[in-house]
């Protein structure tokens, strides 16, 4: 039954429908945060943060270098742990395991820490910046490298009869057959876990590291206007998580084929 | 008829609510905010509850004042904001008294004088703290202390490193990844004890501070009796008392070394 409120998914929304919908979604968010705020006996300081500005770009520049930085080098490491885990050479396979393993089962505070203070304090490695974002890749990696590795084998073995019955060597099945499907799955989660990195790189903030959390808890420290140095903060970080999302629903529309 | 007897109904239930809100406003606890990561002033015990000079003062100032004490566990940069919106009543956490702090909450009168130490990486040449206010040198400080706006004022030539964790910092240094720590002297004192091999301190103090009781604005009746508690406690030897139960290894070692020590 499809009404002005109600529509079945999948199909087309009218605009004025969408419209009236948002609004009242809008309004009904509004409203909450109002009730809260309302009941806060909070003085407002906003001059003192805009005195300050020029912190928060520093530092909002600096988690968009580095969550770039991150994903790239977590996809890569993905990428080939998930390749690894499938490996014919054993101790390849196991390594890529303990990895997945140890990485997903520890909290990243603690792979921060322990990374920085006493791995790369043995290497000799200081370039905090540098330590940072191969913990966040690293940290990344493991997660992508088991959504990757679902993906891969969630390929039907039907598929990969036809392959070989048609003469395609392993190489070019998973280049043809394989990774044009896996991709397509992929993306929902791929890009949650973007988005999971951006929001991360917040914890680096404990070894020093200058980005956009540590220059807004800094500029709360000096002038004590503890929300307005946060809500610029949360602001921020919707902006650089929703292009990514953004990009997941216009690559999801193009790889949108029946398999 | 009736309405004379509304009438005393009505006022019998205001008599009874409001002898009640006044009674329960008399024993509602005194919330202090605290951060219990700074021995031996703010602590926990083997157990885990709060205890150390600050705690103490505050049960002592709570006993004064007739109501039960609640310690609330704070990080130091959280403090003056939970203390503004209401979480929490009172601030002791070893604060020092800044005019810029003083714009956002009030002060009591100080209670203690201390000040600023370096605690030096070991090989680190500088002998004062103008020596490290060079290009290349590196500065740790934690996120809103007094150390953290000196630095950010006075050091404009060095990089400052703002981490969250006295501990954090302390790590920095002995590893050498840092050159100088800017925190108080006692403290200073402390790490450096533990940390003999890979560090080294200068424990006259380059800046002078003294600590207050951090109380919300506006709220003058608490920052009299305030005042007074701190006033009459140190009449009656309290603070010397507290000395002596917390800080009484630190002053021997102090007045072996030859340094100023306060209380």
């Amino acid at each position: 039954m499809n009404s002005f409120l109600v529509q079945t998914h999948g199909r087309p929304v009218p605009p004025a429908a969408r419209i009236f919908s948002w609004l009242l979604v809008v309004l009904l968010v509004a409203a909450l945060f109002s009730f809260a705020f309302s009941h806060l006996h909070y003085g407002w300081n906003w001059s003192a943060i805009w005195e300050y500005r020029q912190k928060f770009i520093q530092g909002w520049l600096m988690t968009v270098l580095i969550s770039a930085a991150s994903l790239l080098a977590s996809l890569l490491i993905g990428l080939l742990t998930a390749l690894a885990r499938r490996s014919a050479l054993l101790p390849l396979r196991y390594m890529s395991l303990l990895y997945v393993e140890t990485i997903r089962g520890t909290p990243l505070l603690v792979q921060i820490l322990i990374l920085f203070y006493v791995v790369a304090n043995a290497f000799g490695i200081e370039n905090r910046y540098l330590v940072g974002i191969l913990t966040l890749s690293l940290f990344a990696g493991a997660y992508l490298a088991e959504m990757i590795r679902a993906g891969i084998e969630s390929i039907s073995d039907s598929q990969l009869e036809s392959a070989r019955a048609i003469g395609l060597t392993r190489n070019q099945t998973y280049r043809y057959v394989i990774f044009p499907q896996v991709v397509r799955q992929l993306i929902p989660p791929l890009t949650g876990q973007f988005a999971s990195i951006i929001k991360d790189s917040s914890l680096l903030s404990i070894i020093a590291v200058s980005e956009f959390t540590l220059n807004a808890q800094e500029v709360n420290a000096f002038t004590y206007s503890t929300l307005e140095s946060y809500l610029p903060l949360a602001v921020g970080y919707l902006v650089l998580t929703m292009p990514v999302s953004l990009a997941s629903r216009i690559l999801e529309r193009k790889f949108h084929y029946a398999t | 008829m009736i309405f004379r007897l509304f009438f005393l109904f009505v006022t019998m239930t205001a008599c009874m609510t409001s002898g009640r809100s006044a009674a329960a406003e008399s024993v509602k606890p005194l919330v202090v905010g605290m951060e219990l990561a700074y021995p031996p002033f703010e602590m926990t015990d083997k157990v885990g509850k709060p205890s150390g000079v600050s705690v103490d003062l505050a049960t002592s100032l709570a006993k004064s004042l007739g109501r039960p004490v609640v310690i609330e566990n704070t990080s130091f940069d959280g403090l003056i904001p939970a203390l503004k919106t209401g979480k929490v009543d009172l601030v002791i956490s070893s604060m020092t008294a800044t005019a810029e702090r003083a714009k956002s909450i009030d002060f009591s009168d100080p209670y203690i004088s201390t000040g600023l130490c370096l605690l030096l990486k070991k090989n680190s040449g500088a002998k004062t703290i103008a020596d490290l206010d060079k290009a290349g040198a590196k500065i740790a400080v934690k996120k809103g202390t007094t150390g953290h706006i000196y630095a950010t004022n006075h050091l404009k030539k060095a990089h400052i490193l703002v981490l969250d964790k006295e501990s954090a910092a302390v790590l920095e240094v002995s590893q050498g990844k840092v050159d100088a720590f800017i925190y108080d002297q006692m403290s200073t004192f402390q790490n450096w004890q533990r940390n003999k091999a890979t560090t080294r301190a200068i424990l006259e103090p380059f800046q002078q501070e003294s600590w207050a009781i951090g109380i919300r604005k506006g709220n003058d009746d608490l920052k009299q009796r305030v005042n007074t508690f701190i006033r009459e406690y140190r009449a009656k030897g309290g603070f010397e008392q507290l000395g002596d139960r917390y800080l009484k290894e630190m002053k021997g070692e102090f007045k072996q070394l030859g340094f100023r020590f306060f209380l």
